[in-house]
């Protein structure tokens, strides 16, 4: 059983996040290569998300997600409220155009390269 | 083991550090049919995490494709 008040200020933060990421690590100092993946796509994309640090609550964050959306592993990118994947769907959704239809952004032209100035993005989120 | 939990399923299976614990997937399969990609990821993952759980695995690396 996931920690209910946990899991109430999760659910809380995706549903006040319209683009939001749980990642190992942060934006800036990604600690794991799929959570990097994921924000190389993001900022190549000129979008405004949130990133929430798993590693300090690591096993109760998984409990959580398990709970709410069946998803043990991270990254997990969260768009208006629904897990969209990890970043192996994140990366092929990219690929294909999907995410950013899902995102309501135009489909940068460099495809797959990393913007070397990433975009402003709003303040890494903390869970208490 | 994916083969076993998708009866039918075409499995490749690739080593993607050499270290053998983070592996790369590619499966297709019938069952997958109608299911979104995140439902056929967790059918993948579920099939697999048993040996995630004993640690044999770090990260796997998942792409589905829609067979049969």
């Amino acid at each position: 059983m996931a920690d209910a008040e946990l899991k109430q200020k999760v659910e809380g933060l995706i549903a006040a996040n319209p683009v939001l990421l749980f990642m190992k690590g942060t934006p800036e100092m990604p600690r794991c290569g799929f959570s990097m993946r994921v924000i190389q796509v993001l900022d190549s994309m000129d979008v405004e998300y949130g990133a929430i640090d798993v590693l300090p609550a690591l096993q109760p964050l998984r409990e959580v997600t398990t709970e709410i959306s069946d998803w043990q592993t991270f990254p997990q990118l969260y768009v208006n409220g629904e897990l969209l994947g990890g970043a192996d769907i994140v990366e092929e959704m990219f690929d294909s155009g999907e995410l950013a239809e899902a995102l309501g952004v135009d489909q940068p032209e460099a495809v797959s390269v990393p913007a070397a100035d990433p975009p402003a993005q709003s303040p890494p989120l903390q869970i208490e | 083991m994916i083969e076993a939990a998708l009866p039918g399923a075409e499995v490749e299976v690739s080593d993607e550090t050499g270290g053998g614990d983070h592996l790369r997937a590619n499966v297709s399969a019938p069952q997958f049919e109608g299911l979104s990609r995140l439902d056929q990821h967790r059918l993948v993952k579920a099939a697999v995490k048993e040996r995630f759980d004993d640690g044999t695995i770090h990260a796997l690396s998942v792409k589905t494709r829609v067979s049969g």
